[in-house]
């Protein structure tokens, strides 16, 4: 793992994301690890944006959106957990999305909040894509984190007005 | 993506100096073999698309041609190009070959101001997020793997930002 950061340092001489985030990049262990985590951080995710889409209509047209997006990404790791023979999604994660969602009620649901949760879930795909070690399966999962970097665009946006839709 | 879409981005990329079986890429109707060769390929086409993006967005702040207000994200999206064109540099140095340097004959002179301008800013980022986007699955060495992640959101970063700006769907 050192040996990795170090070269990581010495390689991305470029502002792509802070220094010291990269230095501190998850070594994911394996493919399940991955799309394990990827599983926690889309469901609260999506709980958190069908929070605010409730306390703020403009967030509806974007919540709905992503979630479609999600629903779709769900479905491929399915495919790709079986073709890579990895165990499935545990049944606990319906359970612990519902959970995600009372909490989320619960607590604030700003859009700042859910920026930060949006680059949680765009980091753990960038950063879990070498842990794959699938070509097939890297692609699709590139393909997912487009997806999820340009709802984090958004919210980036909208972070910049504290409105959604502003 | 619409035809004249596609043969505006591609057009941009030919302008990049972007050729060959890699334009087929951009346009997603051609997949090239996962060669080494081809690798290479891709990753002086990404390079290429760094270059003319550093100096589009360089042209563009110099002569004042984006709208007032967003020469900030302009500025700051120069910045993570330049960092992705040293990125790809070290990478395709690092397969020992010489890494395609800057067109000598850019020619942004006619270029539009104002939203005109944007737009041709928002191609550049298109196919540079194509670019990536094929790149990313035939990258062999995590590091590298990691690093093109990363550029990629940075892409899609500017990519949204400038679809927003023209009023264009985002979601």
């Amino acid at each position: 793992m050192i040996e990795r950061r170090a070269a990581l340092k010495a390689l991305l001489a470029a502002p792509l994301i802070p220094l010291a985030a990269r230095a501190e990049a998850r070594d994911y262990a394996s493919a399940g690890e991955v799309l394990a985590e990827i599983d926690r951080l889309e469901g609260e995710l999506d709980a958190r944006l069908a929070t605010l889409a409730a306390s703020f209509p403009a967030a509806a047209a974007l919540a709905a959106s992503v979630r479609a997006d999600h629903d779709r990404h769900r479905r491929a790791r399915v495919a790709l957990r079986r073709r890579l023979r990895l165990a499935e999604a545990g049944p606990s994660f319906p359970r612990a999305q519902a959970a995600t969602t009372q909490r989320v009620a619960a607590g604030r649901g700003s859009v700042d909040a859910l920026r930060a949760l949006a680059q949680d879930l765009v980091h753990a795909y960038a950063e879990g894509l070498p842990a794959i070690k699938d070509a097939q399966g890297v692609d699709v999962l590139a393909r997912h984190m487009v997806d999820d970097a340009r709802h984090l665009a958004i919210l980036q946006m909208w972070t910049e007005t504290e409105q959604p839709g502003g | 993506m619409g035809e004249s879409r596609r043969e505006f981005m591609l057009a941009t990329a030919r302008a990049a100096g972007v050729a060959g079986p890699m334009l087929g890429l951009l346009a997603g109707t051609e997949s090239p073999a996962r060669t080494e060769g081809n690798d290479l390929e891709i990753l002086s086409a990404a390079l290429l698309l760094e270059h003319h993006a550093i100096a589009l967005y360089g042209f563009g702040l110099k002569r004042a041609l984006f709208p007032p207000g967003l020469r900030a994200y302009a500025t700051e999206f120069r910045g993570d190009h330049q960092g992705h064109r040293d990125t790809q540099i070290a990478i395709i140095e690092e397969r020992g070959v010489a890494a395609p340097v800057p067109r000598d004959d850019y020619d942004f002179e006619h270029a539009p101001a104002g939203d005109e301008f944007v737009r041709l800013a928002l191609e550049i980022e298109i196919a540079a997020q194509r670019a990536y986007t094929g790149l990313i699955s035939r990258i062999r060495t995590d590091d590298y793997l990691l690093s093109a992640a990363f550029i990629l959101v940075d892409e899609v970063r500017h990519m949204t930002v400038w679809q927003r700006v023209l009023g264009l769907r985002i979601y």
